[in-house]
């Protein structure tokens, strides 16, 4: 069954994932949606409700840049590159959200 | 922080970055229905099954974009935009405003400028404070800044400073293609770029340390200053020659505009071996960090005195002296008093806009109490007051710039070269100064727009709407604040006319002074002529035919009318001794005097136009003890009997110069001259001795004196004398009148400046005055209609409004006066031929500003007293 994230995700996982699919390259918003479908075997589909506010907010932030190109298929579209600082803070969460899986873990195993 | 910025940017392009998120959704809908299609579905399908997948659009462009607004960042942004719409609507308010603080702001820094520049920044070189210049003197007061080479060797080897370097300035004429100029040029010692420090050349390099010996002497550095105007930036200039007083000159290298010394108008430096003997220049020394200032003058002295017998007897006491500096009493003393003029105007300004401010107080209370009473918050309205003054601050600040920037491109154009002389710091606008005026701007508008909230939001807004809106008088609160104000601006404008009034009328009493002789067109050149080594016969003849045929040459000059030889020119004078005079009769009293000779041909009276009262002038019979007296001479020594023809002597004297024959040796008095003055408001100018005249004979430095119609170019006697003459060197040529205007320069730009002060006072409290009563008067219209119609005429309703006004000049005046007694105390050092208690300048002064203060009070009361009871009545 699909599910709608964030309610289900842990805060700030959207986040995380964003830009870690950005670390391969630049891409558009709907691509970032579909990726994440893919790569989640169709378990996370967002939602544009959710997708662009958390994508506001790492511009915001200053962790990816957008610009606008043409599109596969010749819309323009607007495309999000990571930027330094977004990869520096992709690195620190990241280890951040594995201690904090593996603590969940500890906890479900052990309970 | 930068998320802030970001965040800025993006309310500040909140339409376009609206219409981006709103194209970037419909991009990915369109995505989305195109992946659909692919996938087969129909069209109608399409649509529906893609609005289903992706939900709602709008919720998620305002989830998207509520990410970016912060609520304080609204609502500040919000009363940015009502600040800029109420100071865009009361425009004639807002212009007035800004222009008066942005006036203040920029007269305050461009002073401020001025006056660090001359007096507090220490010359811009390395460790400024360990350099100096060494003047040489004797207790009784003489000092020279020239000493021969002899001294400045004996310097440097005693070791009492670490470095003793010399520079010679000059006047020189430049050649630049059919362009010739004057300029002031420097003789300097390689080394003193060195000793300066922080010295770097634009272009090219500075010179190294063998230059300035005999063969490597024909090179020079340019300022940028004529590398600019005369040869036109020519980069390939370093290494090219140029021509200086005829000789042909290799440029080594080009010095920034900014590098100035030893004189702030110096535009080329030769290097000059000043160590010769028989040389003379300045000696300008670094301390050495080790030895205490005191004892290296002391061991400096002890040199000088081994150097010279001469010296020893007369002035070798070594004293040092700033680099640069302002340097006489008269600018000591004025340019702080300025200064602080300078501060009473911005005061006077300050003072001013805050009681525009506040005559708006009621409109802007009631608007406040009316915004209170829907339910804004104290802190809301205060922050509100506070970005309206801060937008007035900034358009003022902005102002303020621009009027520092025009007025110091204005000082550096024309402050008088007297003044420039003593700096050698560059003039640029200086940051400290805008900055701390900037900030008592905005400080001033903040606290005058900061009170209306305060008030409003103290007392019970439902009063406040009551007060201001029906009773339609005044707030007392606000009355006594604008009252106080325009009080302080009256009495400050009064202080700052005062002094304006008194160094007005001390200029004009000093330009209009008499100086016993007429200046206008006479020039004088200072001539060295050629050593002659035979015997002294032949000397005297030999130099006769020489001056004669220089005086043929300068006599056919256009315009030059008369020509006369001298030894001393006025004010100057020639040589001066302390002696004591007696009349050759029985009974005779002897008189001391510091008395100036003046050795002239006969045609040096027609030339500077001295009456010769009594006797004659001389004639080619007399010899060096016949004399021409001054007034001052004669009645010392015979009071009120014609002296012409009687004789006196020398009782005893202080011999100081070798032109003088025995001390027992008899004068004969052969005419009166008139008294030369040399009028000057530093009261020990020491040119205002007595003088006697004696008749020329040809030596070796004379001075000539032309006289010309209009005036004599300084530049073309040099250069015709260059011309026919290449053995006679022209050491100085100075325009005498330059000479004497140089004494009315300072007062003149202190009155100047005193009285523009002054204008801008009176006019801003005028203004202030008319705007705070027009405000009271269209608040007090209901007040004013009630009593017309209750039997009041317009002529009490007139005078009672103009009262207002006059209460307020006649307060500010009283207490004017008193300041300005006291400032004119503080500037009696600055007056002349005027008392502090001057009548014609108070009467002056309290006259213009009660005038004033009628006729900025006048509109108003008219326009109360023509209120109309009836269209009052009709418009409730």
């Amino acid at each position: 069954m699909a599910r709608s994230v964030p309610p289900d995700l842990l805060p700030g996982t959207l986040d995380l994932l964003v830009l870690r699919i950005l670390t391969r390259e630049p891409m558009h918003g709907y691509g970032i949606a579909q990726r994440l479908k893919l790569l989640s075997h169709d378990v996370l589909q967002v939602g544009e409700s959710s997708l662009y506010p958390a994508l506001q907010r790492l511009l915001l932030n200053g962790y990816v840049d957008a610009e606008w190109g043409p599109s596969e298929n010749n819309r323009r579209a607007r495309y999000y590159t990571l930027t330094k600082a977004g990869r520096k803070y992709l690195a620190a969460e990241r280890d951040e959200f594995n201690v904090l899986i593996a603590a969940i873990q500890r906890v479900l195993e052990t309970a | 922080m930068p998320g802030f910025f970001r965040r800025l940017r993006a309310r500040l392009k909140y339409r376009r970055f609206n219409a981006e998120l709103k194209d970037e959704l419909d991009v990915h809908r369109a995505m989305a229905e195109d992946e659909l299609r692919v996938s087969g579905g129909a069209p109608d399908d399409v649509q529906r099954q893609a609005a289903r997948q992706i939900g709602n659009v709008t919720l998620a462009r305002e989830s998207a974009r509520g990410v970016w607004l912060a609520p304080w960042l609204e609502s500040v942004w919000q009363d940015v935009r009502h600040a800029v719409q109420t100071l865009a609507m009361h425009r004639g308010f807002t212009v007035t405003a800004a222009a008066m603080l942005a006036l203040g702001i920029g007269i305050t820094t461009a002073m401020f400028t001025v006056v660090d520049a001359l007096v507090f920044r220490p010359a811009p070189f390395r460790e400024p404070d360990q350099l100096a210049l060494v003047l040489t003197g004797n207790e009784r007061g003489v000092r020279d800044s020239v000493v021969p080479a002899a001294i400045a060797k004996a310097w440097r080897e005693s070791g009492a400073f670490e470095v003793v370097e010399s520079a010679r300035p000059w006047s020189g004429l430049l050649e630049a293609g059919d362009t010739v100029v004057e300029r002031r040029m420097a003789a300097v010692t390689p080394g003193v770029f060195d000793m300066l420090g922080n010295v770097r050349p634009l272009h090219g390099r500075l010179f190294h340390e063998a230059e300035g010996q005999a063969g490597q002497a024909d090179r020079v550095l340019i300022s940028e200053a004529i590398w600019r105007t005369l040869y036109g930036a020519d980069p390939a200039l370093v290494g090219a020659s140029i021509t200086v007083d005829g000789e042909r000159l290799t440029v080594v290298g080009v010095l920034a505009a900014d590098f100035r010394f030893p004189e702030a108008t110096t535009v080329l430096w030769r290097p000059a071996d000043l160590n010769q003997a028989g040389e003379s220049a300045r000696p300008y020394v670094r301390f050495a960090s080790g030895i205490p200032r005191d004892d290296a003058l002391r061991i400096a002295t002890d040199a000088a005195r081994a150097v010279d017998a001469r010296a020893r007897q007369v002035n070798a006491l070594a004293l040092a002296s700033p680099v640069a500096g302002l340097s006489d009493d008269y600018s000591t003393r004025a340019v702080p008093l300025l200064a602080g003029g300078v501060a009473l105007v911005f005061l006077v300004l300050c003072a001013n806009v805050s009681s525009l401010l506040l005559a708006r107080l009621t409109t802007r209370r009631r608007e406040f109490s009316m915004r209170a009473a829907l339910g804004a918050s104290r802190a809301r309205l205060l922050r509100q007051a506070l970005i309206e003054s801060v937008a007035l601050g900034t358009l003022s600040v902005a102002g303020g710039i621009g009027v520092a920037w025009a007025l110091v491109s204005i000082a550096r154009a024309f402050l008088p070269e007297p003044i420039l002389q003593q700096t050698l710091n560059p003039l640029n606008i200086d940051g400290r100064g805008l900055l701390a005026s900037s900030a008592a701007g905005l400080i001033a508008t903040m606290a005058a727009g900061l009170l209306p909230a305060w008030l409003s939001t103290r007392a019970d807004a439902g009063e406040s709407l009551r007060v201001s809106g029906r009773s339609g008088t005044e707030p007392r609160g606000a009355r006594v604040l604008t009252r106080t104000l325009l009080v302080t601006e009256v009495a400050l404008a009064c202080t700052l006319f005062v002094g304006a009034a008194l160094l007005m009328r001390s200029f004009v009493n000093l330009a209009n002074a008499d100086k016993g002789l007429d200046t206008v067109g006479v020039t004088t050149a200072w001539l060295v002529l050629p050593t002659i080594e035979s015997d002294p016969d032949d000397e005297t003849t030999i130099r006769a035919a020489l001056a004669r045929s220089i005086e043929d040459d300068l006599r056919h000059l256009p315009g030059v009318q008369r020509l006369a030889w001298s030894y001393g020119i006025p004010p100057e004078g020639g040589f001066q001794d302390d002696g004591t005079w007696i009349a050759d009769e029985p009974g005779a009293v002897a008189a001391s005097m510091h008395l100036n000779h003046y050795v002239v041909s006969s045609e040096f009276f027609p030339v500077y136009r001295i009456p010769i009262l009594k006797g004659r002038s001389f004639n080619t019979s007399d010899g060096f003890r016949d004399v021409v007296v001054g007034e001052h001479f004669a009645r010392a020594l015979w009071q009120d009997v014609d002296p012409v023809g009687r004789t006196f002597r020398n009782a005893a004297q202080v011999q100081k110069s070798t032109m003088q024959p025995g001390p027992q040796a008899t004068y004969r008095v052969i005419g009166v001259a008139r008294e030369l003055r040399y009028p000057s408001i530093d009261s020990n100018s020491g040119f205002d001795g007595p003088e006697i005249y004696h008749p020329y004979t040809p030596a070796g430095t004379p001075m000539v004196s032309l006289r010309c119609e209009p005036t004599c170019d300084t530049a073309a006697i040099r250069h015709r004398l260059a011309s026919t003459h290449s053995a006679v060197r022209v050491q100085r040529a100075t325009i005498t009148a330059e000479r004497y205007a140089r004494e009315i320069v300072r007062p003149r730009a202190s009155a100047a400046l005193a009285v523009t002060f002054a204008a801008i006072a009176i006019a801003a409290a005028a203004g202030g005055l008319l705007s705070v009563l027009s405000y009271a008067v269209s608040r007090r219209r209901r007040e004013f209609g009630i009593r017309l119609a209750l039997g009041a005429s317009p002529g009490q309703i007139h005078r009672t409004v103009l009262r207002d006004g006059l209460v307020v000049a006649a307060s500010g005046l009283a207490i004017g006066s008193i300041l300005a007694a006291a400032t004119a105390r503080a500037i009696t050092s600055l007056q002349y031929g005027v008392t502090s208690a001057d009548p014609l300048s108070w009467a002056t002064v309290l006259g213009a500003i009660a005038a004033t203060a009628v006729v900025a009070s006048w509109g108003p009361a008219r326009a109360a007293a023509r209120v109309d009871p009836a269209v009052l009545l009709r418009e409730e």
